[in-house]
């Protein structure tokens, strides 16, 4: 069982409500996004690059079979799940960003300072919390709290704690075009590697040899 | 100056140190310049400054017992004591890029075997405890009068302590490579920032290190010893090993700059174009600082003046310093995940990080960082190094580092 995502750029519509999705779910601290969306070649945020004719990148973690980020950790904060995504133990983690320094794809983030007063600077309602509200530990160790500890590091846990729900990841359930999957990507069979196989699947930054488990899907053509 | 002036002033820069480290683990690192796309900055270059500084202690046991070089026997205490201190400073120093500072005992209680942060701890102790073996074993013979308890009970001091560093010298050799390849290892196995990805790093922060750490030795000769004409050809043998070391810096440095531009990958173009373009004053610090130091050690009337080689050897470090800041810039300065967006010719595009921090003037997502270390980050680096001029100057005061007879 190796757990992965297709994402079907023909079929996403540049929205973000994965990243919202995945903000409040996660009940991640302000300025953190797990999970972003881009519109690659734009010179500002969601600026089509060429007049009319644009494509839309979601981006998270990729849970690389080769993960530099999990071989880096000296404590082990970070750390492979049987089911191949990688996790980090919010009590584990030191705070050295090594994890940080080593992936490629940007989408580690640090907590800077206590969230609760990040939470202020940025206006949000005192007492206003949002997101999946209980901790979640995976064989005792803490994969996701709603309440971040300052000076360690996060990112997408592939929402662990509602797979114990039998639940999808919330940015999964999020998405209006249903232009993400997750799947069993050992099976040759299921239907997330059918997609990867017939529809030209492919990963990002393939040059650095990470060999990510999410896999996209190339739009046929551009929004017009 | 004196050395109780030197001592006080060493004293309150460590103070003020503290005090901003203890401010910053209240608050977090928020104090610090670094954002989410530019993870570190001044306190990991600083590891990398400290540990090269502490490579003195290889070259000089090295030379002596290894290769000979019977003039510099008088210098290996200090050698011992500056590889001691400085590789000290160098676990102090990266004490305050860590956010969850107690917690550090999980690196002993958890390792990952994979990480080069782990072999570096293990490392840099495993060479702070020769070090001290080290200086214990060449003081030995000195270990009398108030010092008669810490002395254990040979038959001939002096000859066991020759016999004994001499035995220890190739470990220490081994070890004080490790520091300077491992502590290279640390970035140049990361693929994802080309800058340090290059096979030429381990073996060019050998080099940087031979080099400042035999400054630091002979800038702390000159201090004790003086100038004396005895000393005069153990000077000379240090500032030729400073400068073929710097050299051989340069040749790696720039063979590694070469391959990559001629080439001309849009990608390593960026990268370069980094230190070249956006860095090029400080690059020609770090380029033009050491090469006037050797420069004027190699010069004989130079070496007349011990303020001139002193000098000589601080604008050397300064410049290695300038080196360790530069890790950074080539490597955050751009955004590891640059794509050709499908469709578009030629065009290499970053794809923004999330900041991570509040700023009214920055976007949620950005693509630069231009990073200069804040007030709290220089303010802890500046305690760290009057750490280590605080305990040199202590220990050369306090121990039996000088040879009387020889001063």
């Amino acid at each position: 069982m190796r757990r992965g995502m297709v994402i079907d750029l023909e079929k996403c519509i540049g929205c973000r409500s994965c990243a919202v999705a995945c903000k409040q779910h996660n009940a991640q601290p302000a300025g953190t996004w797990w999970n972003r969306v881009v519109t690659p070649g734009s010179e500002f945020h969601a600026v089509p690059p060429v007049k009319g004719r644009e494509y839309f990148l979601p981006v998270h973690c990729q849970h690389c079979q080769n993960a530099p980020c999990e071989k880096v950790c000296p404590v082990d904060a970070t750390y492979r799940h049987e089911d191949g995504s990688i996790l980090v133990d919010f009590e584990r983690c030191i705070g050295c960003r090594y994890c940080m320094a080593a992936c490629p794809y940007g989408v580690r983030q640090f907590n800077w300072e206590d969230p609760q007063k990040s939470m202020q600077e940025y206006g949000y309602l005192p007492g206003y919390t949002f997101g999946y509200p209980q901790e979640y530990r995976l064989n005792g160790r803490l994969v996701y709290t709603p309440t971040r500890p300052k000076g360690v590091v996060e990112k997408c846990n592939f929402c662990v704690h509602y797979l114990a729900l039998g639940l999808e990841p919330a940015c999964v359930r999020g998405c209006p075009g249903k232009a993400r999957f997750v799947g069993d990507l050992d099976d040759p069979n299921s239907e997330v590697s059918k997609m990867i196989r017939d529809k030209n699947g492919f990963t990002l930054l393939r040059e650095k040899g990470t060999k990510p488990n999410v896999f996209y899907l190339p739009p046929r053509r551009k929004e017009v | 100056m004196s050395k109780k002036s030197a001592l006080i002033i060493t004293g309150v820069l460590m103070l003020v140190g503290f005090a901003a480290w203890v401010y910053q683990f209240k608050e977090g690192l928020v104090l610090t310049n670094l954002r989410n796309s530019y993870t570190w900055g001044l306190y990991v270059s600083g590891l990398a400054f400290f540990v090269g500084n502490a490579a003195g202690g290889l070259v000089l046991s090295s030379l002596i017992y290894l290769f000979g070089v019977e003039n510099l026997k008088p210098f290996a205490k200090i050698g011992a004591l500056t590889a001691l201190v400085n590789v000290t400073a160098a676990m102090v120093s990266i004490i305050p890029d860590i956010g969850q500072p107690l917690r550090l005992y999980n690196i002993f209680i958890h390792p990952k075997l994979s990480s080069p942060l782990v072999w570096d701890v293990a490392v840099l102790n495993l060479y702070a405890a020769l070090s001290l073996i080290y200086l214990y074993i060449l003081m030995l013979p000195d270990l009398t009068g108030r010092w008669q308890w810490l002395a254990i009970r040979v038959h001939n001091p002096k000859e066991f302590s020759q016999k004994l560093a001499k035995r220890l010298a190739p470990f220490s050799l081994v070890a004080a490579v490790g520091i300077h390849v491992i502590t290279a290892w640390i970035f140049a196995t990361q693929g994802a920032r080309e800058w340090w990805h290059s096979a030429a790093l381990a073996p060019d922060f050998v080099a940087a290190a031979m080099a400042s750490g035999t400054a630091v030795v002979l800038a702390v000769s000159l201090l004790t010893y003086g100038l004396k004409e005895q000393y005069r050809q153990a000077y000379r043998t240090m500032s030729i090993i400073i400068a073929v070391s710097l050299f051989i810096h340069l040749f790696l440095m720039y063979n590694d700059y070469f391959i990559h531009a001629w080439y001309g990958a849009p990608e390593a173009m960026e990268t370069l174009a980094i230190t070249f373009h956006e860095y090029l004053w400080t690059h020609a610090f770090e380029v033009l600082a050491p090469l006037a130091a050797v420069i004027l050690l190699l010069n004989e009337k130079v070496r007349n003046s011990a303020a001139a080689m002193i000098g000589s050897c601080c604008l050397l470090i300064a410049g290695i310093l300038a080196h360790r800041f530069l890790l950074m810039p080539g490597a955050f300065g751009k955004i590891a995940f640059t794509i050709n967006p499908l469709g578009l010719q030629d065009v290499y595009w970053p794809v923004p990080i999330a900041s991570g921090r509040y700023d009214l003037a920055l976007d949620t997502f950005v693509t630069e960082w231009h990073y200069f270390p804040s007030a709290v980050e220089l303010a802890i680096f500046a305690g760290v190094v009057a750490f280590a001029c605080f305990l040199i100057i202590l220990a050369v005061d306090l121990l039996p580092i000088v040879n009387p007879e020889e001063a």
